[in-house]
């Protein structure tokens, strides 16, 4: 096999761009892709496409400028939409009758045009005003919608803080670093002048805070009744920003010295969460948890159960990647159902079991940011970054989430982080663009009868702004027949993402090693099944084959094999962190989940001699093997989450020292370095290529680590196990793992 | 009378019977039961303050006084009391007849003494502020501006410690410096030392010691945990201050069918166990500023619902006890966690409705605590009597702390109880009565917070039996009494004053007993009684009903009856005493040394003590307190109020307190000791009105409008808590608290007509002339 005729994936995600062509009236990819465009007719071909067969869907993907979503008001006709199926209109649907009638593209249902909504229809039976009209000529719309969507009036904007300060969280600085990303924020949340605000701390007692707008100064109320929590005041623990913001800033600017002396080691973190509960229960709105210690005190507390190396290889293994508590579900149902998303920043040097913690966010919509042995000094930007992202994003509040389906197939299974209000209905409290969801599809009849199937994905929300509102994605899939046409149309990224996500699914219930195996079985069966369509056409004797459209998917494959939520075993990764990261995987779109698993790696140090001018930043890709580096290189390896810059053992110590602001010679401790700009071109080079490509994505910030070659076992762990094309402790490289599936695809 | 007056100056007690009925049998003879009310801590520059430890009896402890007998030459004392001989020790070696120390001068039956040598640092006083907040806003104002005024005018020195409730209750930390914290506790639930030791921080940090009573700085506590709550007065101002001046409403929405959340119960007991915890066996005082009644959890007196008024006399008589009997156990709880610390509970209590002072009354009377009653926040009656107790000046409280009394008598008398605020220590001896009354089953007994006007009303028992022997015994016919009262002084330092008295027995009965009986005092000590009585009737009564309701027990006590108990005291008393031959109601009299008791027995009848119906429980709560603190003169103020006439006839003149007294040119300053009334004649009140006290001439007038209020003045001036005072005019509806005091002379229903310019009292009471006859009439049978 010739290693470097092996295809790589060095151009990121594909968009099926072509399809957009075809359908031009679907919604853009970046908010709908199925993991194949073309719908299996029946379910002998669904049976022969081992393949995952669904949809990723990322409702508030960002849109470039120019691509606004637009926001329709239909006034006093109403929101138009079929009487039978609830679909809203689109540019699928067709008019009869003169333009008194318009048919349902879903279910075939003639629903009658209000008045104040008709059209006449030109020769071809188009209305007149479709190109006026973009919910009748584009697939993403937004629609206002008016009070029969409201259960109350439309939430404000809200957000509870709920902050461990016990004593590593005053000591490792995160305290300071937390107040003052907050305060930094205020003038930018959402939705003002309505946003709600407010903060409980804890340690082994409950801290509510006081922030009435006549009060000078808050007023800290202790309650250490961790068995029977309650509220010290009905009101002014969570209140609006405008009127009280004098108290919040005076708050946030003593919220370090506060505890300054705190030396108390415990974490009430259940009863916290009950009562911020019972603060949010009647508003909802976003609970930002900021836990640095295992809870210890009250409901909820954990135990250090911690990673024990016998489990693995058990049917016991899974046990410790779920919550052993029941409370945390129970509480993120309770959440859920009050419109309460939990985001949970963790920060233990030590186990903090973030598969308990994780759970809240995985059942409200939020979201898993993990710190391990934070410092204020090395973790201090990348906190402050992620944080002012979460609050400053525009956020969707109170949400659900619906995706219908024309006739014949359902959608049966989600993946992300959400609760399953019904079969179909997604609870988000809040979500944002940083949230994607996947889920699968079941074909309903043996055989499908029409030629499309249409999909409608609806998001109803509030705005910050206090608008009602239902955001809806339009796309069509022809009906085909042929095993060869799925193929064809197969996603490759939308198909790595249903597999991730169901590969961390699996993980909670198997060893990592069957997961693996699955993964495995999967792509050998679809690899095998297209090599006999091709057999029998082509005769191709002992090559391995596969389809265009998934030339990399093996490798991705391998990659989501060798991902940190699912690579090897006890000692590769620890617990924790592997939980965050299987975490991370559920809500990532599908851009961010590719680059996650397959990090795009750079050589930097020839760029930086470059005059700046002459510097594109479009850097080059390279294939993710120890064969790619060169020892008078340097490189840097970015996985969306983390900049890990490695230094090459013949580099050039001037260059070192210019970039860095160290010298080798001195072994530094490199795990502490921070780096910054100095004053010379190399630094301000390197630092602007670091700054590019934070701006290309912006979710994370990419704490930025520095490893020399050589140095172990910090290499092994921060690049090497990166290193996915490469034979490391027991996996395999690209090249034994084509051959391994070629051998298995065979027999 | 002058002469107990004197010894009242001198001593500070008055007695009811200064040559005392020598035997059991003639003590019962007579009536009023041999009691002395005394006041421990009564200024008097004169007492001594010895400056070294008492010497004390080998054998019965009391202490050398004037009274014991010493032999220069062999250097030993007599024990008055034991008569065990005492050698003196080394430093009183150059003892003589021309060198006696201090504590032998006759004249100094009372002296003090400061023993620097066992004492140790001086400690701070506390003072543990509790103020309810579920308060009309108004309300909140004028107690915001008291409470600041008070905090200004602490001692610098003295710890402070805040605790808000209504709804909850907010331990403030005070010592957080930064901003305003507080610990919060639920108003349902009582919170014990352990709980306020786990919860509140005071081993954040460090493991918890595992066994032993943990409290205090000496087991344990670190002084930084400690000051975390009760800081120096004046390293804490400008916080309290700022909590004082954000001091809100308690914030839960109350609808209007209800009354306010309030846990007063729970904050009493966190404040309590709070002090437990921190300060134990230190001076130490609960101050609870109450606003309503207590509505939620522990000691709460009546439910929430407005539709259920708070119990009133006749609901405790026959109604459903239940709240009421709960709160009071919960209350001597709470008091025997108090009195165990030796801690004082104060309650200023101020609502248009009752807030429990009846419920109260055990754990502020049995900690010495004081109870101040007023309609309002801002009724001078609560803000001047708190400014009073800071304030330094002549009537300065003398506040003092910890103090226990004991005492020591000749083996013939013994003692019942004491009536009063202290608690019984229940520290049996041969000296304890079985008969107990008030506060018994002891000699010794705790008085957690004490001050210069605190007076104890103690009753003997006589238990010599009649018998030849007996008389002849005792060659001296001499009682002695001691009385000790160890106690913190205001400045911090440990005292004990002592007290040795000596008073005549008499066998038999008849007029030298006479001579010694103190009228005022034997009022002051049946008042006292009569209350004590009607109390603990009631509670027994309360108490079998209780029983009959569960167990289906149907043996019920009758009701005591005050009116006849005291008829038949003083009838017996009067036939006793009097002279009359037998069936002639006319040629009854009694001696100028008893003669005015029948109208103090007369106006007692009448009076808020034994006529609660006129008033609500809470109101007869306060009342007994304070005639159970206070001496005998005011006492008797309290029973027969005194009245002055002022007019351009006369001068101020004492007159009678009857509706005669009234007249259209007089001004009448009437003295109920609670309430201060100046009454103007009608005409006084027309020229008033018309401003001739402003008018050049007239300046006699405006000096006669000026006299009575000067001496109102002058009286609220020492008086605590600070009386009300009433300005009224004839007619006026404000009239009403004169009318009330006065004997009904002239009625609706009487024969003689008023004199002219007088005035009718629309009461069906008899006079003090028809009981008198009744009184003739019964005694001489
Ligand atoms: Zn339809
Ligand atoms: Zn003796």
């Amino acid at each position: 096999v010739d290693i470097k005729g092996l295809p790589r994936p060095l151009d990121g995600d594909e968009e099926p761009v072509k399809l957009s062509e075809a359908f031009p009236l679907n919604c853009h990819p970046r908010y709908f892709r199925l993991t194949t465009h073309a719908i299996p007719a029946s379910q002998s071909l669904v049976s022969r496409w081992h393949l995952p067969l669904g949809a990723v869907v990322h409702p508030l993907a960002e849109s470039p400028d120019g691509e606004e979503v637009p926001v329709i008001n239909f006034g006093s006709a109403g929101v138009i939409r079929c009487r039978r199926c609830r679909t809203y209109i689109n540019p699928y649907a067709t008019f009869a009758d003169a333009g008194r009638k318009w048919r349902c593209n879903l279910c075939t249902l003639l629903n009658d045009v209000p008045g104040e909504y008709f059209s006449a229809l030109d020769a071809s039976g188009r209305r007149y005003d479709t190109d006026q009209r973009p919910e009748l000529s584009k697939g993403t719309v937004e629609f206002v919608a008016p009070t029969e969507y409201m259960v109350r009036p439309p939430m404000p904007p809200s957000y509870f803080f709920l902050i461990d300060v016990s004593v590593s969280a005053v000591r490792s600085g995160l305290l300071e670093v937390v107040a003052k990303t907050i305060k930094s924020c205020l003038d930018e949340l959402p939705g003002f002048p309505r946003t709600q605000i407010g903060f409980l701390t804890f340690d082994s007692t409950l801290h509510f805070h006081n922030f009435k707008s006549s009060l000078s100064q808050p007023q800290m109320m202790v309650v250490a009744d961790l068995d029977d929590v309650f509220l010290p005041l009905p009101d002014d623990l969570l209140v609006n920003l405008v009127d009280s913001r004098h108290v919040v800033d005076s708050f946030l600017d003593s919220l370090p010295n506060m505890f300054h002396d705190n030396v108390n080691v415990e974490s009430a973190l259940g009863p916290a969460l009950k009562a911020a509960f019972m603060v949010m229960s009647q508003i909802g709105g976003k609970l930002l948890v900021f836990q640095s210690t295992l809870p210890s005190l009250g409901i909820g507390r954990l135990r250090l159960r911690g990673d024990d190396v016998r489990a693995y290889g058990t049917d016991k293994e899974h046990t410790l990647r779920v919550p052993e508590d029941p409370f945390y579900k129970q509480m993120a149902a309770e959440f859920t159902k009050n419109q309460i998303a939990v985001d949970i920043f963790s920060f233990s040097e030590k186990y903090s079991d973030i598969a308990s913690l994780g759970s809240l966010a995985k059942y409200t919509g939020g979201q898993v940011y993990h710190y391990p042995s934070f410092q204020a000094v090395t973790h201090g930007d990348k906190l402050k970054h992620e944080l002012s992202r979460d609050l400053t994003r525009e956020t969707a509040w109170e949400s659900v989430m619906r995706i219908r389906c024309g006739k014949g197939v359902r959608f049966t299974t989600y993946h992300g982080h959400f609760m399953l209000r019904s079969t179909d209905l997604l609870a988000l409290p809040a979500v944002d663009s940083d949230k994607a969801f996947a889920m699968q599809l079941s074909l309903e009849e043996t055989l499908m009868t029409t030629q499309t199937v249409y999909f409608q994905v609806a998001l109803l929300y509030t705005s910050s702004s206090g608008e009602r509102r239902i955001r809806v994605h339009t796309a069509a899939a022809p009906v085909v027949t042929d095993l060869s046409e799925m193929y064809r149309q197969a996603d490759t990224g939308a198909i790595v993402s249903v597999l991730g996500r169901t590969a961390v699914e699996n993980s909670l219930s198997d060893k990592l090693d069957s997961v693996r195996q699955q993964l495995q079985l999967k792509l050998v069966r679809s690899l095998k099944e297209y090599r006999n369509l091709y057999v029998v056409q082509h005769r191709i004797g002992g090559r391995l084959i596969f389809p265009e459209s998934l030339r990399y998917l093996p490798l991705y494959i391998l990659a989501i094999c060798k991902s940190l939520a699912l690579r090897g075993g006890y000692a590769d990764v620890s617990l924790d962190e592997r939980c965050a990261a299987g975490f991370s995987m559920m809500i990532l779109p599908v851009k961010g989940l590719l680059n996650f698993i397959y990090p795009s790696l750079y050589r930097v140090d020839e760029v930086l001699t470059l005059e700046p001018n002459k510097i594109d930043f479009s850097l080059k890709r390279l294939p993710l093997t120890m064969q790619c580096l060169d020892t008078g290189g340097l490189y840097l390896l970015d996985d969306g989450f983390t900049f890990l810059v490695w230094l090459g053992r013949m580099l050039p110590p001037e260059l070192v020292n210019s970039v860095l602001g160290i010298s080798l010679a001195n072994f530094p401790d490199l795990s502490k370095i921070q780096v910054t700009e100095c004053d010379n071109e190399f630094s301000r080079n390197f630092m602007k290529i670091l700054r590019t490509l934070r701006e290309k994505n912006p979710s994370y910030h990419q704490l930025c680590r520095v490893v020399r070659q050589g140095e172990q076992p910090r290499e092994g762990f921060l690049l090497l196990s990166n290193l996915v094309e490469d034979q490391m402790a027991g996996t395999s490289s690209y090249v034994d793992w084509i051959l391994q599936i070629h051998r298995q695809t065979q027999s | 009378m002058s002469e107990f007056l004197d010894l009242e100056a001198q001593d500070g007690i008055r007695m009811t019977w200064n040559i005392i009925p020598g035997t059991k049998q003639d003590a019962a003879n007579c009536v009023v039961p041999v009691s002395a009310i005394y006041t421990p801590l009564k200024p008097n520059p004169a007492i001594p303050v010895l400056p070294y430890a008492p010497l004390r009896c080998r054998m019965c402890r009391s202490i050398l006084n004037a009274f014991s007998v010493v032999d220069f030459v062999a250097k030993i004392w007599v024990c008055p009391f034991c008569f065990q001989r005492n050698h003196f020790p080394q430093h009183y070696s150059t003892i003589s007849e021309n060198n006696l120390p201090a504590e032998l001068f006759p004249q100094f039956t009372t002296v003090e003494y400061i023993s620097t040598a066992e004492t140790g640092p001086v400690a701070p006083p506390v003072f543990l502020f509790v103020v309810d907040t579920c308060m009309i806003e108004e309300e909140i104002g004028y107690l915001k501006s008291a409470l600041a005024q008070a905090i200004e005018l602490l001692p610098d020195q003295s710890l402070v410690g805040f605790i808000t409730f209504g709804t909850y209750v907010q331990v403030h930390e005070l010592g957080f410096g930064l901003l305003q914290k507080s610990y919060v506790f639920k108003g349902t639930k009582e919170v014990t030392k352990e709980q306020i030791l786990d919860q509140m921080g005071f081993f954040a940090g460090k493991t918890k010691p595992t066994t032993g009573v943990i409290a205090g700085a000496r087991d344990g506590l670190s002084a930084g945990n400690i000051a975390r709550f009760l800081l120096p007065a004046s390293e804490c101002e400008f916080v309290l201050n700022s909590i004082i001046e954000e001091l809100q409403k308690d914030p839960w929405p109350v609808s209007a069918d209800k009354r306010s959340s309030r846990c007063t119960g729970v904050a009493l007991s966190v404040a309590a166990s709070l002090l437990g915890v921190c300060v134990p066996g230190s001076g130490a005082r609960i101050m609870a500023f109450v606003g309503g009644p207590s509505t939620e959890g522990p000691g709460s007196i009546v439910s929430k619902s407005l539709s259920e008024p708070i119990r009133s006399h006749k609901d405790l008589d026959k109604g459903s006890p239940q709240l009421y009997t709960k709160a009071v156990k919960f209350y001597e709880n709470i008091s025997k966690q108090l009195v165990d610390q030796g801690h004082v509970l104060d309650l200023f209590a101020c609502a248009l409705d009752q807030v429990g002072i009846a419920e109260m009354k055990v754990a502020v009377e049995r900690t010495g605590g004081i109870v101040v009653l007023a309609e309002s926040f801002g009724h001078s009656v609560f803000k001047d009597s708190l400014r009073r107790i800071f304030q330094t000046s002549d009537n300065d409280l003398d506040l003092s702390f910890n103090g226990i009394f004991e005492i020591n008598c000749s083996k013939d008398v013994k003692i019942q109880g004491i009536i009063g605020p202290c608690t019984s220590l229940e520290k049996q001896s041969p000296l304890s009565s079985d008969t107990v009354v008030g506060q018994g089953n002891t000699s010794a007994w705790k008085m957690c917070g004490l001050d210069r006007k605190t007076s104890l009303c103690l009753i003997f028992d006589i238990a010599k039996k009649d018998g030849p022997d007996s008389i002849v015994q005792s060659a001296s016919n001499q009682f002695y009494f001691q009385f000790l009262t160890y106690y913190q002084h205001h400045g911090g330092q440990m005292r004990l004053r002592a007290t040795t008295l000596s008073r005549k027995w008499v066998a038999g009965s008849g007029s030298e007993l006479i001579a010694g009986f103190d009228q005022e005092a034997a009022a002051a000590v049946m008042a006292r009684l009569v209350s004590f009585k009607m109390e603990a009737a009631h509670n027994l009564h309360v108490a079998f009903r209780l029983l009959s309701q569960y167990d289906g027990y149907s043996l019920v006590p009758a009701d005591f009856d005050p009116i006849r108990w005291l008829d038949r005291a003083l009838i017996t008393f009067c036939s006793k005493f009097g002279d009359y031959h037998k069936e002639t109601p006319s040629s009854f009299s009694l001696s100028p040394r008893l003669s005015i008791f029948p109208q103090f027995m007369f106006n007692l009848r009448r009076s808020q003590f034994v006529q609660v119906f006129n008033n609500s429980p809470d109101e007869t709560a306060y009342f007994t307190m304070m005639l159970n603190r206070e001496n005998v003169a005011n006492a008797v103020v309290m029973i027969q109020p005194s009245l002055i006439s002022y007019s351009f006839q006369s001068g101020p003149e004492p007159v009678l307190l009857d509706v005669t007294a009234i007249a259209a040119d007089r001004i009448l300053l009437l003295d109920s000791y609670f309430t201060i009334v100046i009454f103007h004649g009608i005409t006084i009140a027309q020229w008033r009105k018309a401003g001739y006290q402003d008018q050049e001439g007239h300046e006699s007038f405006a000096q006669l409008l000026q006299a009575p209020k000067e001496e109102a003045d002058a009286i609220i001036k020492e008086r605590f808590p600070v009386p009300r005072l009433v300005v009224c005019d004839q007619y006026g509806s404000q009239a009403r608290f004169l009318l009330a005091k006065l004997n009904p002379s002239v009625s609706y229903n009487s024969d003689n007509p008023p004199p002219p310019g007088g005035d009718v009292i629309f009461t069906d009471d008899v006079s003090f002339q028809v009981f008198m006859d009744h009184l003739q009439r019964l005694a001489v049978q």
